[in-house]
Formats: C-alpha cells, structure tokens, sequence
C-alpha cells in the first residue's frame, strides 16, 4: 500500500505547508480510498463465493469410512445375525485380446501359446473345461474366462505373466451357506435385482442407500434351516421321491424358522434351467428347481385334515363324547362310497378314528357338523385364500366357491377336494395347537411381544383337548415312527393320492406328516411332504406317510429342538389319563 | 521517510512474512494429519474388506451342507438323546457316585500317554510377534522349576497376546511365591 504514496518534494514557506498538507491529506483519504476498495472487493468476492457455493456447487461429498463400506445391496441374516447373503468384492477373469495390441504392433494377444494358457489356468481351477478356454483364447474375442476367483487364486493369474488376462473387481451377491434356503432368499438376477426370494421382496431395501447398511434378520434359524434341508433330503432319497417340502413355524408368532423345498438350486450360480422348463418337462409335471413347493404348489394334503376336521367339530359343539362310537363300514354319498384304505372293524370313536385315520367316521363326524360350518371353520383358517407370506410366489387354493354339498365336506374333511399349500396347513396347525389363534406366517424377525394379534378360530379348550389327541396319534397311532423320545410330538400322517387325467392316480402319492412338539405346550410346528415316494427298503416297501414323511419328523425335531431351547425331558408328557381308556385295542 | 518509519515498516513486512510462514507451516501440518487419516481410513477400509472376505470364507467353508456331510460321513455324529440331557445339579452329582457291584465296565477310548512314541508337540507361535514363545510360559512352571508350590490348572497356562514372556514368567514366579 505504501507504492502508492505520493512523492516527497520540498516546498518552502507557509504556501508550501498548506500544499504539503493539502497533499498529505489527499495521499491519506486515497490510502483510505483504496483500503476501503480492497475490503468492498474482498467482500463481494466472499458474496460472490457463497452464492455460488450455495447455488451452482454440488454438495460436497464426504468421502469417509462409511461411504466406502456402504455394500452396494445389503446383507440379509438369519434371526441369530448369521450372513446368509451379502454382497461379496469379488475379481472375475476376463479376457481382453486387445491389452496386447494396444502399442499398436499388431501382434497376438497372448505372449505364449493358447494350449499353454489354458494349461496354465486349468492347473489353478482344476474344474476349468481346457478345450473350452482354448478356443476362446485362440478365437480372440473378449469375454468371462470365470465369474469368481478367490483372491489367492488371482495372484497366481497373474503370475502367469498374460496382459490380456484381466482380473477387474466386481461386487458379486454371495450365498455363503451355498444352496441352504434358496428359496426363501432367491437369488439376484445380471439386472441387479432379486427374484424369487426375500431377495425380491426386500429388493428396494437392500438398494436403498440410507438403508443398507443395516443387515435384514429374517425368522429364518440357519441351523434348523440346515437340519430340516438334511433330514428331507435324506429322507427323499431314501424312498425316491420327486421333491420333498418341509417347514418349521413358530405356532406363538408365525415366525418361520426354516423353509425348505427339494429340489433346490445354487443361488451362487442360477442356471436357466433352475428357473424354467421345457414343454415337455411340463406336461410330464415337472417343475423347476426354482418352484417353491411350500408357498406355490398346491396339494391335496390327506388325513392331515382329519385333526383340523374334529376339531372344527369339537370346536361348534358337535362332538361333545369323544367315546361315543361312530360306524366305521363303507356308506354310500350322493354315488359316491366312503371308503377307507383297510377295514377297521364295526365301529370307532373319535380317538380311534384319528390313531387309525379313518375316512368314513371323519365322515360321520363332517355329517354331523354340517358343510357350512366346516366350511366356516376353513374359512377362517386361510385355506381359501393365498397363503399369507412375503414370498412373491404363492399359489391359489382349488377351493370350491359358493355352498359345499354334502359330499364335498366329507371329502375336505378328510383331506381331499381342497387342495392347499403345506404352509397353508402349518399355518392352521399353529392355529389349532397354539390356543386357537390363526397369525399369518411371516419370514422376517418379530421382536418379543410384537406378535400379530391374529384371529381366533379355536377355543382354548378345543386347542388343548387337540393338543392331547395329536400326541395320542404319535404315541399310538400312525404317528409313532415320529415320536423321538423325550420332545412329546403330537402329529397326523397324512397319503393323499395325486389327480391325474381322470381321476386319482393310485400310484403317485403325496405323503404328509404335520407335528407340533412339545405337546404340553406347543411351541414348533414342523410340516414334512414328500412328493411320489416309492416303496423301498428304507420304507419297508412302504409308500405312506407313518413309513417316509413321519420318520422325517422323527429325527428332524431331536435336531432342532435344543437348538429352539426345547430339551428333551422323558418325565415329562401332556396328561392323557382321560383318553386313554379310549382307545382299548392299541399297544 | 523517516529512520523510523522505515523501521516500522520493515517491522510490519516481518510479522506479515512471520505470519504467512507460520500460516504456511500450519496448513502443511493440516494437509499432513489430513492426508495420515485418509491413509488409516484406506486401510481400515482395505482391512474390514480383508475381513469379510475371510469371514465369509469361513463362512462358505463351514456352511451347514458342509457340517452335515462331515457329522454324517467322517464323525458319525447324531443329535444327542433324550437321556444325554442333564436338567438338575443332582442328576449331574449323581455320575459321581461309584459304580455299582453288577455295572458293566465303562467305556474306555484309545489315547497316547508319554511313555509311546509322541510326535513332537508343535511350538506355539505370538501372533504378534512371529516369535516362538518361551516354553517355560507355556510349561506355566517356574524357571528353575521349584518356587511353584501349587498349581490349580493343569496343563499349560493361558499365553500371553503381547508375547512379554519375561513379564508372564515374573507373574508366574510371584503366584508361586504367594501360593507357598
């Protein structure tokens, strides 16, 4: 500031002090001047500055931790916080013929021979197909030579020395518990969105980036989800069954602790023929991997229905003696004769009829009740109606609309005529057994106390008095081969024939078990189906249920139990003193 | 212009150019311990990145399908029985009690003892410090083997994380002094 003063020149004399000083004083005002200058343009630099900041700049962006561990979908857990699908940084192998000719020299892409290469890479991958990558290397067009490397394996890639080998990192979905639970989680499509699953479902959720770095819990217990998928598999293979199904629902909450539908698929590598089916493979009934048996297919589910039947019957007042006898020799309904699969002597009561599933006193039972008011009673347990899950994929009950005829009562008494998903009937089994309330199921985590209210279909005193007959069945009827000792299981077998082009196929069944345990308080139902079983050793060259589907439950609950916090105890049963002495003939 | 004013001014260019240094000096340390916790944020980053991707190795490795081929097929494990389960103090008391005149023979299993021919037992490393530990830590003995008096474990003490053998070797000699 000092550069501009004025120049010092020597006036004499009072004319010169005046000038001086009329000079000094213009030099200070312009010093002032010009200081004020500076500060007004400062200023309106800063004004300028904020306004532009504030309008035309973009935020700034916090580049933090936070950001850069934000996963690009979010994680999905079982209810315990166990990862069951996360998105995973993952290196593909991707082949680039254009690396090594970008000097321009127009040499190969490779430095040593295709055959060389792929050798070179079939001993990292041992899975790898070498005539396969041979040609694609040889062919010189770009592509996926893998979809997934492991980090270590990278390293030895590119330790081969090949530009045109490329490794770029890509957010990949990974299922770590591999092909358990593939069908509650589904799986994520190229489009970066989920089908089939909770995938699907939570689709917006896993994507929202204020949400997702928060984990999803679902109901789901990954150690029962595992034990049911091992014991239906085995229990599948053993008796050469098509697919098999099971469930385990929480009867106090409608929690779904595992869910399971064979055969299943790899989340990690969806196939197209996971998802779809030829004409052919349609025609014949087969489904695809992908299909959910216990939410989307529909079946005719069998003597299960025989509990829910009496208790409906129990329930309006119906059957008030459960020692009074019902004839038990075939009669005809509106042309049609009830039958059941083997005689079972004169005469039953209600006990009796549920230990030896009889079709014609569940009959008599359904008779007496009226159709309209069993039909009430399926009603309110769901059955005609989707099942009530966050899965995308459930199938429409065949429920006969408008008044049920006498004939059609019958037959949905003891199972046939309605055909209905296996979570349809867990879910009116937790109704039945719990103290009479219908929740609807659910795949994501309830907090303690924050159970659906749901709605009552049962009296408590129905549910109880049920609660003693299911055990009754287990204990000496067709449920026996389910009664693991210690858990007091309760449960009815249910073998429904399959509909096939006019009529019912005798040779394809559909074998049910759906248990509750343990009885003097019910806390799980577990529902196991198989679909076509075949007589074998396994089974006794048995094809129903009490031989395949009851054995499943059978070894399934001792699995589980511990783990839910049921342990066993053999002093311990539901109090069956007042039943007992109605049912003479069994051991 | 004054001897002075000049002074004055050359005084004031000081404290301007003192305070630009200064300035300067204190936006290079910013820039420094900025530029230190962007770097410790990489690899905080790099290292949760690490350890997902181990965890969900692990994960991957010990799914259930896993366990259950190994239970089944390998060990030959099953779900415990109904009779397994101990549910008072007193059913657990009473596998203490002896056995009676006309009890089978309890179940032995096969194991090495030191008389046979034991491999060697192979040497624990620190994690920490790559380093061997000292044995006599691990033996949870004295250095000369006799201040110990009494030992409420057997086997080997608990290792320490931070390796100071020395330390551990002090604290052991002291519980042995106090115990005496």
């Amino acid at each position: 500031m000092t550069a501009y003063a004025a120049p010092h020149t020597i006036v004499t004399g009072q004319a010169g002090r005046v000038d001086h000083r009329r000079r000094a004083l213009l030099v200070a005002r312009l010093r002032l001047l010009l200081i004020a200058g500076v500060f007004v343009l400062v200023a309106a630099a800063a004004l300028v500055r904020i306004t532009w900041i504030g309008t035309v700049e973009s935020a700034p962006r916090e580049q933090s931790m936070a950001e850069a561990l934000l996963p690009l979908r979010g994680e999905i857990t079982d209810r315990n916080g166990v990862p069951l699908a996360r998105a995973f940084p993952a290196y593909a192998l991707w082949f680039n013929p254009s690396a090594m000719a970008e000097g321009g020299d127009g040499g190969p892409p490779l430095v040593k021979s295709p055959e060389q290469v792929a050798a070179e890479l079939k001993a990292i991958f041992p899975d790898l197909d070498q005539h396969e990558v041979t040609q694609q290397l040889r062919s010189g067009r770009a592509g996926y030579l893998r979809r997934r490397v492991l980090p270590e394996d990278a390293n030895r890639v590119i330790a081969i020395g090949e530009l045109a080998l490329e490794l770029p990192r890509e957010t990949d979905r990974h299922y770590p518990q591999g092909r358990m639970a593939a069908h509650v989680l589904g799986y994520v499509a190229a489009d970066g969105h989920g089908r089939v699953g909770m995938e699907a479902v939570l689709d917006e959720y896993l994507l929202d980036p204020a949400r997702r770095a928060d984990p999803v819990a679902l109901s789901i217990d990954m150690r029962v989800q595992g034990a049911l998928e091992d014991e239906l598999r085995s229990g599948m293979r053993s008796v050469n069954a098509v697919g098999a199904a099971g469930i385990v629902l929480d009867v106090d909450t409608g929690e779904v602790l595992a869910l399971a539908s064979l055969p299943e698929f790899d989340p990690n590598d969806v196939q197209s023929s996971d998802v779809r089916v030829t004409q052919e493979q349609y025609d014949r009934g087969i489904t695809a991997p992908a299909f959910n048996r216990v939410t989307n297919q529909v079946y005719e589910l069998g003597s299960t229905f025989k509990p829910l039947a009496v208790a409906a019957a129990i329930d309006s007042g119906s059957i008030t003696d459960l020692s009074r006898r019902y004839g038990a020799t075939p009669y005809e309904v509106q042309g049609r004769t009830i039958r059941d699969s083997h005689p079972l002597g004169a005469s039953l009561n209600t006990p009796e009829m549920l230990i030896h599933s009889s079709n014609i006193v569940t009959g008599h039972i359904v008779d007496e009740m009226g159709a309209a008011t069993l039909r009430q009673y399926m009603v309110d347990l769901g059955m005609n109606e989707r099942p009530y899950i966050e899965l995308p994929a459930r199938g429409f009950p065949i429920w006969q609309s408008g008044e049920w005829s006498r004939i059609r009562a019958i037959t949905v008494g003891y199972g046939h005529g309605v055909a209905v998903t296996p979570l349809h009937l867990a879910s009116a089994y937790a109704a039945m057994v719990n103290g009479g309330i219908w929740r609807p199921a659910t795949l994501q985590r309830v907090a303690p106390g924050q159970a659906p209210r749901g709605r009552r279909v049962f009296k408590a005193s129905t549910s109880a008095r049920m609660n003693q007959l299911l055990r009754m069945i287990a204990v000496y009827g067709t449920g026996r081969n389910a009664d693991a000792p210690g858990f007091r299981v309760g449960g009815k077998t249910g073998s429904a024939e399959k509909p096939g082009n006019g009529g019912y196929r005798q040779t394809s069944l559909v074998s049910t078990f759906a248990a509750a345990f343990p009885m003097d308080n019910p806390r799980y139902v577990v529902v196991a189906m198989l679909d076509e079983p075949q007589g074998t050793v396994a089974s006794s060259y048995q094809r129903t249920a009490a031989w395949n589907a009851a054995p499943i439950v059978g070894r399934l609950v001792p699995r589980i139990g511990p783990q839910l916090g049921v342990l066993p105890d053999a002093d311990r049963d539901i109090d069956l003193t007042d039943l007992r002495p109605l049912v003479g003939g069994v051991d | 212009m004054t001897y002075q004013s000049r002074i004055r001014r050359i005084g004031w260019f000081a404290a301007l150019g003192t305070c630009i240094a200064l300035y300067a000096l204190l936006h290079l340390k910013v820039n420094a311990v900025h530029a230190d916790v962007v770097r410790a944020e990489r690899q905080i980053v790099r290292l949760e990145e690490q350890n997902m991707l181990l965890e969900t190795e692990f994960l991957t490795r010990s799914s259930q399908l896993q366990l259950a081929a190994w239970n089944r097929v390998d060990f030959g494990f099953e779900a415990p029985r109904a009779d397994q389960f101990i549910d008072s103090p007193m059913q657990l008391a009473s596998f203490g009690s002896p056995r009676g005149a006309d009890a089978p023979q309890p179940i032995r299993l096969a194991g090495m003892t030191s008389g046979e021919d034991l491999p060697e037992f192979p040497k624990l490393v620190s994690p920490l410090t790559g380093q061997p530990l000292d044995e006599r830590v691990l033996a949870g003995d004295e250095p000369d083997g006799r201040n110990v008096a009494v030992s409420l474990v057997a086997g080997p003490l608990r290792v320490p994380i931070a390796g100071a053998a020395e330390a551990a070797v002090a604290e052991v000699a002291m519980a042995g002094a106090a115990t005496r």
